[in-house]
């Protein structure tokens, strides 16, 4: 049977410039607990170091010390080659900002993640065409994303972070450039992505999304230390 | 392999997606190869030229000198010459240059001595008469003549001499025959108004080429007021002039090469806040750094080779198709072979690897270092900015 917990992090801190005269510890020995297959959210203001330690969760930064638990092996200490693959097979990583590359189309922007990988071609169309299918997308493939609304953008981002069927989607701020109504159908689209069995991390200071039904686990944070687990 | 194949089409994509920096950076990298390359293959095709010339040259010239100054040879002094053991023909030449007003072009006039019987005929015979000549296809075009047409020349004494022209050159080298007129040897001593029983120089055969500079020392030896010219010597003349000039032009167009690679590292080191990101977003969904660079190599490297074999292609036919028209002035100087003339197209393997060499590796290299410094850093610094 698997363990309830999929990431688990061991006092884990972030010290941004250490040594120099502007150094400042985002993080102090941090010890949570992500379940799997369900919904955790990261709450807390600007600069309460959610964003940091969803980097270090995600695998996009070291952590300065302690420990990063993914399925109960710690990655912390990996070679850099090894984290890129966990990133490319275990993650989906939605941006605060999207990150899309502006003058690609959104079928390329989708099929990134695949570039580096052996899958034929005529596999990730396909595989593109069925993500985007399912995120009502289809028919837009040529279009480039800078052409494209908010909203429309953030399904692209959401096709991209799902194109390698990861285990755990990550998304950082996923509605701060959304409205309501956009913002309640991304929260429908990761309900679905955790009924799929995937494991989702959320970093939000928006209420709407803490207070939201769907979310399972909520973790507050204030100036990189946890405030609340609940 | 499939990998590499994607990574190869997504770095297509990415410069066809910055179509505009990306044919300005190939265009001005066109014009320094192209330059580079002119004045690589022009000087080595002068120099391809010189030696077929120097192949139909004599193992030894003799040469008088008067005060230091070339002056004419008295004709016994072959006889003196010939009794030196190891030498075989010995022959008196003559020639000298004519300038021709109407065309302002100079022409060199030569015997029919041992030379010429090697020069390639494109029409007709060497002549064998007086009032006979045949000249250079230069020449030919430059005066609207050719095989039984006629060539009129001012001689020493300014009277206009008319000539019957009996054949037209061809060689491997067009730079060999192109000013050349040939005359039979006592109308080259009348038309120049050389004394009696004096030639312009003197060539020499020697059986034994290891034993050269000995027969020369033994030539210098007998007849102190000459000067013995060995093939050798000559070849590392023209070398060492062409040398020099190609040099000279090297020099002054390696400040312009210099400014690109700076230019080129400025562009790359100066990685956009674009392209940093968009390395960081590829970091983040899971491109490996050495994913990046091949992606960035390929990238570099296709701009490279695009400029590089446009380049190439730009200077080979400014050199063999456009007469060098840019660079001639400078290399080929003053020049005894003032009419046009076309180099023999020649793409020495060595140049291509050298333009490839100074070309191609430092703007592949000033495109991947930076973009592997940023690759190298977490993606979340990168995408942070």
């Amino acid at each position: 049977m698997q363990e309830k917990t999929y990431i688990r992090t061991l006092n884990v801190r972030k010290v941004y410039n250490p040594g120099k005269p502007d150094e400042i510890t985002a993080l102090h020995d941090i010890s949570v607990a992500i379940d799997r297959g369900r919904m955790t959210v990261l709450k807390g203001p600007s600069g309460s170091g959610k964003t940091t330690l969803l980097s270090a969760i995600g695998c996009m930064s070291r952590p300065t010390a302690g420990s990063i638990l993914i399925d109960n092996r710690d990655v912390v200490k990996l070679p850099e080659r090894f984290l890129t693959d966990l990133r490319r097979k275990k993650f989906g990583f939605i941006f605060q900002q999207f990150h899309l590359i502006r003058n690609l189309s959104v079928l390329e922007n989708i099929l990134l993640p695949l570039y580096p990988t052996d899958m034929m071609p005529a596999e990730m169309k396909k595989r593109a065409t069925a993500v985007m299918t399912n995120l009502a997308m289809a028919g837009k493939e040529r279009l480039k994303v800078k052409n494209l609304s908010g909203g429309e953008q953030q399904r692209v981002a959401i096709g991209r972070a799902l194109i390698n069927d990861p285990a755990v989607i990550i998304a950082d701020e996923p509605t701060a450039h959304l409205d309501k109504k956009l913002a309640a159908e991304f929260m429908q689209i990761l309900a679905g992505l955790c009924e799929e069995g995937r494991t989702v991390v959320i970093a939000t200071h928006d209420p709407f999304i803490y207070e939201h039904g769907l979310v399972s686990k909520t973790i507050a944070m204030r100036d990189g230390r946890l405030e609340k687990e609940h | 392999m499939i990998k590499h194949l994607k990574i190869i089409d997504y770095a297509l994509a990415s410069l066809f997606r910055r179509k505009y920096k990306s044919l300005a950076i190939i265009t001005a990298f066109t014009l320094v190869v192209a330059a580079l390359a002119s004045i690589l293959l022009f000087s080595s095709a002068l120099k391809t030229e010189a030696a077929h010339l120097l192949d139909s040259a004599p193992d030894l010239i003799v040469q008088r000198t008067t005060g230091g100054r070339h002056d004419l040879i008295p004709a016994e002094y072959t006889e003196k010459i010939k009794d030196i053991a190891g030498i075989g023909a010995v022959t008196g030449r003559y020639w000298g240059y004519y300038y021709d007003p109407l065309t302002g072009a100079n022409y060199t006039v030569q015997g029919t001595d041992g030379t010429a019987k090697n020069l390639e005929l494109l029409d007709g015979r060497l002549p064998a008469d007086r009032g006979e000549c045949a000249i250079g296809a230069g020449i030919a075009a430059i005066k609207k003549t050719g095989t039984s047409g006629e060539l009129i020349l001012v001689n020493s004494s300014n009277t206009g001499v008319l000539y019957e022209v009996v054949g037209v050159f061809r060689a491997a080298s067009s730079l060999l025959t192109n000013d050349l007129i040939i005359l039979a040897n006592e109308e080259v001593i009348d038309f120049f108004g050389y004394p009696p029983g004096k030639a312009t120089d003197v060539a020499v055969q020697v059986y034994n080429k290891n034993e050269l500079q000995t027969i020369a020392g033994k030539v210098k030896k007998l007849l102190p007021d000459t000067r013995p010219i060995t093939k050798s010597e000559l070849v590392r003349t023209y070398d060492m002039v062409f040398n020099w000039r190609s040099g000279l032009m090297l020099t002054v167009f390696s400040a312009a090469v210099i400014a690109f690679c700076i230019l080129a590292w400025d562009k790359a080191t100066g990685i956009s806040a674009d392209e940093k990101q968009e390395i960081g977003i590829l970091k983040a969904i899971g491109w490996d750094t050495a994913d990046v660079l091949a992606l960035k190599f390929w990238e570099g490297l296709i701009i490279a080779l695009t400029s590089f074999l446009l380049g190439t292609i730009a200077g080979f036919v400014h050199v063999f198709f456009l007469a060098a028209f840019l660079l001639a002035p400078v290399i080929k100087g003053w020049s005894v072979v003032f009419p046009e003339f076309h180099l023999t197209p020649h793409l020495d393997p060595y140049i291509v690897f050298t333009l490839g060499f100074l070309t191609v590796t430092p703007y592949v290299a000033s495109t991947i270092i930076p973009a592997w410094k940023t690759a190298i850093t977490d993606p979340e610094t990168v995408m942070r900015g």
